[in-house]
């Protein structure tokens, strides 16, 4: 059969997960992406007109928690091990260009 | 002395309060010995000698007082490297966490903390814990210590290897899609997959949430019982962890109820792919449990083999959106962060991203972000993810029905023993399908206990020592014990008295 995932595909995939591709990963996984796919193809003889999905791991109800204030004293723990701070603050690369649009986002 | 190879938690227990030995020197034996044999092996990726020393000495401390200590305290313990111990690395064994220090504990090591265990050191895996053999580790290969050419199985390879090597008592492990089961397989140990919800997941690295649990491994089942009663237990940190009292029931087996329950054996885990070895392993130890005079009925699981492909969409979406998370910014100490220049601009941050993700994550985790990603994107949704989630529904279906009849399911674990290192390594396919009989299990929630198969009359020439491990020269096969949802008792249980009934003594 031929691959749903074409190198087009790949390379779109690539992009939305933000993920850096070698030649030779791309061309192996190409190959290993057909292979998987194709095995997923039993699933469609399988009728399931009617099922409700399963969506998570338990089937069990939904308990509100009593909404007080708790303090975390982990808070500052995650400051120590970054490589950059100021004030509290995680000193990160600008999220907004220059132009004013975002950084990451645009497709 | 007492030879590590002997020592079970409850004889460790047994041995200190006689003061036959100390905390102390146990914990300094292993760490010898893990220094002498584990450049063979592979199981640790770290040790925390320091700490454990000072682990165990406050056990002696508390002996020497008199102060009574639980069954766990002083316990030589490994931990697989994707559960967080606080200021300590934690790798998950990819190079994107290489140097990320955890900010806290994981729930299951405050608990054991609480019940001064020693902790001896954090054991390899499969990178992020996708996969079957602990290949994928990007810092190296975990052998089986029952024939090292061969691997240790996966995703828990370390913990299983460390266990089955004598260099820990007892391990924690993370079954995802059989990670602990698998690896306890192959290692001849036994391994606990807990229902899910019963193990507090916060701390251990996420994966696949609907489908992580953490769990133990060790050499009986009677210490695999101790160990997942206490870290069994709803936690506020984890809102899927469940409201369940786990009881003395774990720990204090009626074996004259247990005698009563009935087994069933599903006929889909039976097929032609399984080695002559694995079916004679598996008839054997149903022939020994049917002289102890259990009941067994044949059973049908009828979509067990739409399990696989079900479990290999839902799990890599769940892996695609769960390790978006490292982006090179969080859960690093990425030195080029503080000089990214051209981070200013819009490729700036961006190329953050794609460089750091690119070479983090080694290629089997870019393969199933990349399947991940495939299977949720617009157009391929509902062929694939929605698809699998019904799929789901099936499969747990087949569970319910069975468990109207029966009161666990016995089932084989992996189609043949331990593999050759290399052997499959690259044909990622083959491997996914080492866990055709593990995947439903996770898929449906389930609890299943990992046993290996004492098919054979141990020789207690080596002075008796753990008699009831399969002899080494040949490969351990091991079957599992699927039970309802909540009720490790029962599967305990059952397994403890094929334990006690089932060795030397025959």
């Amino acid at each position: 059969m031929s691959s749903l995932i074409t190198k087009h595909t790949l390379e779109h995939l690539a992009k939305l997960a933000r993920l850096e591709l070698t030649a030779h990963e791309e061309e192996r996984f190409l190959k290993d992406l057909a292979k998987i796919l194709a095995h997923f193809e039993e699933l469609q003889e399988l009728d399931t007109k009617n099922v409700a999905p399963l969506t998570g791991g338990t089937e069990l109800k939904n308990v509100f928690r009593e909404d007080t204030l708790t303090e975390n004293p982990n808070s500052r723990a995650g400051l120590e091990s970054f490589p950059e701070s100021r004030d509290d603050f995680l000193k990160i690369p600008p999220v907004f260009s220059a132009e004013g649009g975002s950084a990451s986002g645009g497709e | 002395m007492t030879l590590l190879r002997d020592l079970t938690i409850k004889k460790f227990h047994d041995g200190l309060l006689k003061k036959e030995f100390s905390a102390l020197e146990i914990t300094q034996a292993f760490l010898k010995y893990i220094k002498d044999t584990d450049p063979r092996i592979n199981a640790y990726l770290s040790l925390r000698e320091e700490q454990a020393i000072k682990e165990a000495e406050h056990v002696d401390i508390a002996v020497a007082k008199g102060e009574s200590v639980g069954v766990l305290a002083g316990v030589p313990l490994a931990i697989k490297d994707n559960m967080l111990l606080k200021g300590e690395v934690a790798t998950a064994a990819s190079k994107i966490l290489e140097n990320y220090t955890a900010s806290y504990d994981a729930t299951v090591i405050t608990k054991l903390r609480k019940e001064n265990a020693v902790f001896l050191g954090k054991t390899n895996l499969d990178e992020f814990a996708m996969g079957t053999s602990t290949e994928n580790s990007a810092f190296q290969v975990t052998k089986n210590p029952h024939d090292e050419t061969r691997v240790a199985g996966g995703s828990s390879g370390g913990s299983a290897a460390a266990v089955a090597g004598h260099m820990a008592i007892a391990a924690l492990g993370s079954d995802t899609g059989g990670s602990i089961r698998l690896p306890a397989s192959f290692c001849g140990v036994v391994g606990l997959k807990a229902t899910y919800g019963a193990v507090s997941r916060s701390g251990l690295i996420a994966m696949a949430s609907s489908l992580d649990q953490i769990g133990p491994i060790a050499k009986t089942v009677e210490d695999a019982a101790i160990l997942f009663k206490a870290i069994a237990g709803k936690d506020p940190l984890d809102a899927t962890s469940a409201q369940v009292d786990y009881g003395a029931e774990l720990l204090e087996s009626d074996f004259n109820q247990i005698k009563g329950l009935t087994i069933g054996v599903p006929k889909e885990y039976f097929i032609d792919g399984v080695s002559s070895e694995v079916r004679a392993g598996v008839e054997s130890a149903i022939a020994d449990l049917k002289s102890l005079g259990v009941k067994f009925k044949d059973i049908s699981l009828p979509h067990t083999k739409h399990a696989l492909s079900c479990y290999y969409i839902l799990q890599p979406a769940e892996v695609s959106s769960n390790l978006a998370r490292f982006d090179g910014v969080r859960y690093s100490r990425n030195p080029n962060l503080r000089m990214h220049p051209n981070a200013a601009n819009r490729s700036g941050l961006d190329h953050l991203y794609f460089t750091t993700r690119g070479k983090g994550f080694g290629a089997e985790v870019k393969r199933r972000i990349i399947l991940g990603t495939f299977v949720l994107s617009s157009g391929y949704y509902d062929a694939y993810y929605a698809k699998a989630q019904q799929v789901r529904a099936l499969v747990k279906q087949d569970f319910t029905e069975a468990f109207k009849h029966v009161d666990m399911i016995l089932a084989p674990i992996s189609p043949a023993p331990a593999f050759k290192v290399g052997e499959k390594a690259d044909d990622p396919l083959a491997l996914y399908l080492e866990d055709i009989f593990t995947v439903p299990i996770n898929l449906a929630g389930l609890p299943s206990l990992a046993i290996p198969v004492r098919n054979v009359k141990s020789d207690m020439e080596d002075g008796g020592s753990l008699s009831h491990l399969p002899l080494t020269n040949k490969l351990p096969v091991g079957f599992q014990l699927i039970g309802r949802a909540f009720k490790e008792a029962d599967i305990l249980g059952m397994g403890q008295m094929y334990e006690n009934e089932v060795t030397s003594d025959k």
